[in-house]
Parts: structure tokens; sequence; C-alpha cells
């Protein structure tokens, strides 16, 4: 994994918020693949292509039209070879119903939407240096919401 | 009065009863005896004459046999013997006689053996002394003494009689006196019986005019009720069933057949006449409902649909109750039938009016949400861009272009801000009510935690009292706490460190109009006392209005929205809320949560 890029992926669709993210990355020093979906739909599709090289981190905004990230995550979560792949949902609202919901469902960790460049850009390195083996086996709720 | 003294005095009435019975069989075996008693005195009188007159007769007997004796002595004809020989068969004929009436005297009887004995006595020396006289020569010392002897006899005979004589007057007066003693009392027990049966009869005759006086009155009151029962029926819509369990009968009230559209009493009242006017539908409600009530004797409230006579559709709604006499033995069922098709009509509008009403609330809840949520989304970009645009444009830009942006950032802020506390009221509304026992300590430390920096920044000082532990919405109470705490940090003079100091009592409802309404004991009296800016106690009611602010917004931002929600989260607590406030000294704001 030292030589080896992160790969990322990305469900967004955001013209804009796929912009961020993209750039965001790109200024940070760790290296990364990161990959983008403009849906669920195609979230779903590129997942379960044969030839993907499955992500090690799945970032996936909720609220998406045709199918939303919620829809996503219960799919995610039902296929046996990427149930394992850390999630980490990415949204501009962070109501209770839809951090607990999430949460429930098996999602790792929850990140509201940074309204700030430079925040998004320390939000995306501290969730990409975490170590998910370690941070899956202790999920706490407390800690679901990301907080920077 | 009522029924139950009428059956008390029924009894009084019993017992009267049985009781003059007795005093009369008493009164009658008591004239009975006194007149077997009067009856009897003339008899005894009779006897006592008889028996004297018999005595008398035999004396005179004895006397012609002597006579007779004599003549014949002394002029030896044979005729004067005639009266001596009857003489023994008519002093045998009295024997009898006095033996048959002496009978129930002893005493008298053995006198009269004695006199029986002397008699014959005095006949034997009759005999000897004819004897003697008929053969010649006379013996003439012989006849001599015999006849001394006889003369003897019968003065001991004439003794013996008038003993006896005497002895029958002394009975005779004996029996006079006892009788004439009972005749003193008689007059008086019965006078006292006929008082006593008199006072009896009266107290009876009042107490049963009494009772018919009673009982008219009952009965005009009770025809009274059932008059306006059946006027009731009439205006309420409703009538009353009879259901007699022991005979399986049913009576109806007239209204029944009115609210059915017919005439009264116009069909038998059974069960299956009443279900052809039931909706077909319903027929099984009713009919099952019946079974249901035998079964459990319990009825339950039944709703269902009648086709009147003319055609048209009501709503019936009946309900019951099992009704026994004291001893439980028989029992009936009366029945409340009630035309609710008014109510239920205008319940169903209710209804429909409700569902609407509950759509729109929950479409303006989510046009809220989808409208905050929609809003934030490119104001969270334009934020982003200018944040991007400062970054990596600063040093080509204008100082006057920085400015502009600088106010651009302001604004986005404000808007954010606005939508985030619009977002968190509409939650207050919608508010899923989970309240779970916290302990209301931990809320305050984790508000305080919130709001550290800023309290850092001011360097505010807390004074805090034990809170309690009570049942509440965990976060909305943190949001409370959050909120007005903030707000005390946020409205403090300038240059002065803010003091916050927050209290507890338990207090009782009484003086506070506004928790009096609710039926809870007691409340925890939660209060936040700042030394700040404070305000004119003519603004503590709008405060707490939505959008409402008393301050400038460039110099103090904020949404107006704050206080709004503190006020509805104590409302969803059953509590309230109240703030006073002076000018440039501070201000309080209390809230009260039930215990």
């Amino acid at each position: 994994m030292q030589n080896e890029p992160v790969r990322v992926l990305l469900a967004d669709d955001d013209e804009d918020d796929r912009l961020f993210f993209k750039e965001a990355f790109d200024e940070i020093k760790i290296k990364t693949s990161v990959n983008l979906v403009n849906n669920g739909v195609e979230l779903m599709k590129y997942l379960t292509q044969k030839s993907t090289q499955l992500p090690h981190i799945l970032f996936l905004d909720l609220n998406m039209p045709l199918k939303s990230g919620m829809d996503c995550l219960l799919e995610i979560k039902n296929i046996e070879h990427l149930k394992n792949i850390p999630v980490a949902i990415y949204s501009t609202s962070a109501s209770e119903e839809d951090i607990e919901e999430t949460f429930v469902q098996g999602a790792n960790i929850y990140i509201k939407k940074p309204s700030d460049f430079r925040t998004l850009r320390k939000v995306l390195e501290e969730v990409i240096t975490i170590n998910w083996q370690y941070h899956t086996s202790g999920l706490i709720r407390e800690n679901f919401l990301l907080s920077i | 009065m009522n029924l139950r003294t009428i059956i008390r005095s029924s009894y009084i009435l019993k017992s009267i009863f049985v009781i003059s019975v007795f005093i009369l069989i008493f009164i009658s075996g008591v004239s009975y005896k006194h007149s077997t008693a009067l009856s009897e005195s003339p008899e005894l009188l009779n006897k006592s004459y008889n028996i004297q007159i018999q005595l008398e007769k035999l004396l005179s007997n004895v006397k012609d046999a002597e006579t007779g004796q004599r003549g014949f002595i002394i002029t030896g004809d044979s005729a004067f013997l005639h009266p001596y020989y009857s003489a023994h068969a008519s002093v045998q004929r009295s024997f009898i006689v006095l033996k048959h009436l002496t009978a129930d005297h002893q005493k008298q009887q053995a006198n009269l053996d004695s006199l029986v004995h002397l008699i014959n006595l005095r006949f034997n020396y009759l005999d000897i002394s004819l004897k003697t006289a008929s053969v010649l020569p006379v013996n003439k010392d012989q006849l001599e003494k015999n006849m001394y002897r006889g003369e003897n006899i019968m003065n001991k005979i004439r003794f013996q009689i008038d003993i006896m004589n005497e002895l029958e007057t002394g009975y005779f007066k004996d029996h006079q006196e006892k009788y004439s003693h009972e005749l003193y009392f008689t007059p008086i027990i019965t006078f006292i019986i006929l008082f006593f049966s008199l006072v009896i009869f009266i107290v009876s005759f009042i107490k049963i005019n009494n009772d018919l006086f009673v009982l008219k009155k009952s009965n005009e009151e009770l025809l009274i009720k059932t008059e306006s029962i059946k006027h009731a029926e009439v205006i309420g819509e409703f009538c009353i069933t009879l259901w007699d369990m022991d005979s399986n009968s049913i009576s109806y009230s007239d209204n029944l057949y009115r609210l059915l559209g017919c005439e009264p009493q116009s069909f038998e009242p059974t069960i299956e006449n009443f279900l052809q006017f039931v909706h077909p539908d319903d027929r099984n409600i009713v009919k099952t409902g019946a079974e249901k009530a035998i079964q459990e004797s319990k009825t339950y409230a039944r709703f269902y649909r009648i086709i009147r006579k003319d055609g048209e559709l009501r709503y019936f709604r009946s309900i019951g109750k099992f009704i026994s006499d004291d001893n439980n033995k028989s029992k009936t069922h009366i029945g409340i039938i009630k035309d609710i098709t008014q109510m239920h009509l205008i319940n169903i509008k209710l209804e429909e009016k409700n569902r609407e009403l509950e759509q729109s609330i929950s479409e303006l809840e989510s046009f809220n949400r989808v409208a905050s949520h929609d809003l934030q989304e490119p104001l969270r970009k334009i934020q982003t861009f200018i944040s991007r645009i400062s970054e990596k444009e600063s040093l080509t830009m204008s100082e006057a272009g920085m400015e502009y942006f600088e106010k651009i950032l302001t604004s986005v802020n404000q808007m954010r801000t606005l939508i985030d506390d619009l977002l968190l009221f509409s939650r207050t509304y919608k508010a899923e009510k989970v309240f779970e026992t916290t302990d209301l300590n931990l809320l305050l430390e984790n508000a305080l935690q919130e709001l550290s920096q800023e309290i850092e920044e001011k360097n505010a000082a807390f004074t805090t009292v034990q809170l309690p532990v009570i049942n509440v919405i965990p976060f909305q109470i943190l949001q409370l706490f959050t909120n007005l705490i903030s707000n005390s940090l946020k409205y403090c003079k300038p240059g002065i460190a803010p003091v916050i100091r927050i209290d507890c009592e338990i207090v009782m409802p009484n003086g506070y109009p506004a928790l009096e309404m609710n039926n809870q004991t007691r409340y925890y009296k939660i209060s936040i006392t700042d030394n700040g800016l404070g305000f004119e106690q003519k603004y503590a009611e709008s405060i707490f209005l939505l959008f409402h602010r008393l301050h400038n917004k460039t110099e103090y931002p904020g949404s107006g929205i704050g206080l709004s929600i503190c006020k509805k989260i104590v409302e969803n607590h059953n509590g309230f809320i109240t703030a006073e406030g002076k000018p440039d000294i501070g201000s309080v704001f209390t809230f009260f949560l039930p215990e």
C-alpha cells in the first residue's frame, strides 16, 4: 500500500462538488487515484463490473437522482464482495435522521460537506489516512459524524 | 318520600295486622269464658233448688210412711198402709235423682250415702214395728221400744237433711261470689282491649293514609318522569329497548319506531323484525352483537346503518347494560339506540378536514426541509468558491475587490445561519418526541462544551447549581441550554466579562397561570441570569416571536429564530418560558419543566 496510490471513488451528482473533490485531492500530498461517478445507478454499475478494481474508500452523496446514496448503501452492504469497502457519507445536510439511518445501515463515517475549501482538504486528508481496518472494528456512534 | 319507605311501612302494617289478629283471638277467648260462666249460673241455682226439693220430698215420703204405719197400728185398717208402701218406691226415685244431681260433689255424695243408710234403717224399724203390731196380742213394750228407736233415727235423718241443705246453700253462695267477682273485671278487660284495638286501628289508618298519599305522589312523579323520558327520546333522537332475558321478551319504546320511520308499536318487537331495517351489510354486526351480549353478559357499543321505511340511510349507535334484581335471579337488558347520523356526518367532514390539514402540514414540512436543504447547497458552493478565490487570487485582486468579497462572504454566512436555524426550528416542530430520563447536568456540560470557544473568547464566568435528572427530549434540552447561554454570551456589555448564573428550584404551579392548566403537581424552575445588555421589559413577550430582533444585524448577527426555538422546545415538554430584562443590568430567562 505504500507505493500503490489510494483508490478513492466518489458518487455525486453535483458537478461543482465533484470538481472541489478532485481539486482537493490534487492538493493533498498523499498519492491518490480519484474516480468519479455521476449518480447511484452509475456507481452500482461501476462497482459490479468485473474489470473494476475496487476502491479503498467510497465517498457517497445521499441526495442523488435515480438512485439515492441510501439505496446504494443498502445494496452495497448486501453484496458479498462489496460490503467490506469503507463507506464515507458525503452530504450537504447533517440531519439527525440521515446520520442515524446511515450509521445503522453500516456506513463508516459521516462527513458534512464543508463550506470552506481549506476545511474540505483537511477533512478528506484525514479520512483517507484513517486506518479503516482498525476503525471499522470499533465503530462508535459518537465518533460517526466527523468533526474538524 | 320514596318507595323504600312505603315498603318498610308495609312491613309495619303486616305486623300490626298479625298483632291485631292475636288480640282479637284473645278477646274472643275471654268473652267466651265469661259467657259460659254467665250461662252456668242459673243452671247451678236450679240444681241447688232441685236438690233441696228432692231432700224435702224424701223427708215427706218418710213422714208419709210413718203416718201410714201409725194409722194402721191405731185403727188396724190396712187402707192406711197404702202410702206406707208407695213411699218405698218414691224414696228410691228421689235417691236416684239426688245421686245424679250431686254427682260433682263428693262430700254431698258421702252425705247422701249416710242419709240412705239412715232412711233404710228407719224403714227397717218401721217394718219391725208393723210386724210387731200385726201379731196379736200386741207386745206393747217391744212396739214402744221400736217406735222410740224409729223416732230417734228420724231425728237423725232430719239433722242429716239439714246438713245437706246447708252445704248446698254454701256451694251456691261460693259460686255466686266467684261469679260476681268475675263479672266485676269483665267490663274493665273488655274496655282495655277495645281501647287498645281502637288505637291500633287508628294508627294503621293514619299509616295507610300516609302511604297512600306518598304512593299517589310517587305515581305522579313517575308519570312526569315517564313523560319526560319519552320527550327526551324524541329530542335526543334515541330510544330505549328492554329485553327480559327470562321470558326472552323484548319491548321497544315508541321512539324506536319513529326513528325507523314507522308508526309507534306498528310491528312486533323482535330482533328479527328490527334486523329488517338494518343495512344488509351491517346485519351481522347487530346479530353477533346480541349473541355476544348473551354469552358474555356484557354489551359493547355497536355502530351500524339503518335503512328507514322511507328508504333514508341513517347511522345508529347502540349500547346497553344488563341489570338484575337484588337476588340476581331475573335479568333484563336495557339498551339505548341512538341516531347519530348528524354527528357521524359532521365527524366524516371533520376527519376529511383533519386529513387535509395533516397533509398540508406534512407538505409544509417537506417543503421547509427541501427548501432549507436545497438553499444550502448553492450557498455552500458560493462559500467554497469564495474561499477558493480568496486563497488563489488574493494577490491579483484590488483592495476594493477584496472588501466586496468580504461583504459577500458576510452575507452568505448570514444566509446560512438563517437557513440552519430555520431548519432547526422546523425540526423542533416536527420533533419525534422521544423522552428519556436524562441528567440535565450532563446536557448543560455538553452545551458549555459546544460554546467553549466563545466562552474562552469572552472570558465568561459561570456559577451553576445541581440540576435534576428528569424525563426530557435530550437533544432539545441541549439546544435550549446552548441557545440561552449563547444569547447571554452574545449580548454581553462590551468590555465587561459575562457572569452567568444558572439556578434551579422546585415550585408548585400555583401562581403561574400558564402552568395551572396542566395537571402537573410540581415543576423545576430553571433560570439563567446574566449581567449583559438586558432589554426593556415591554419586549419580554415579543422576543420569543419568530424573526423578532431587538438589535441591529451588523452589531449582533443572528437569525431571530433562537428564542422561538427555545419557546417551542419548552412547550414540547409541557413547560413554559419567560424572560425578564433590565436595560444595562442584565436579563433572566426562566423555564419550567414538569417534574
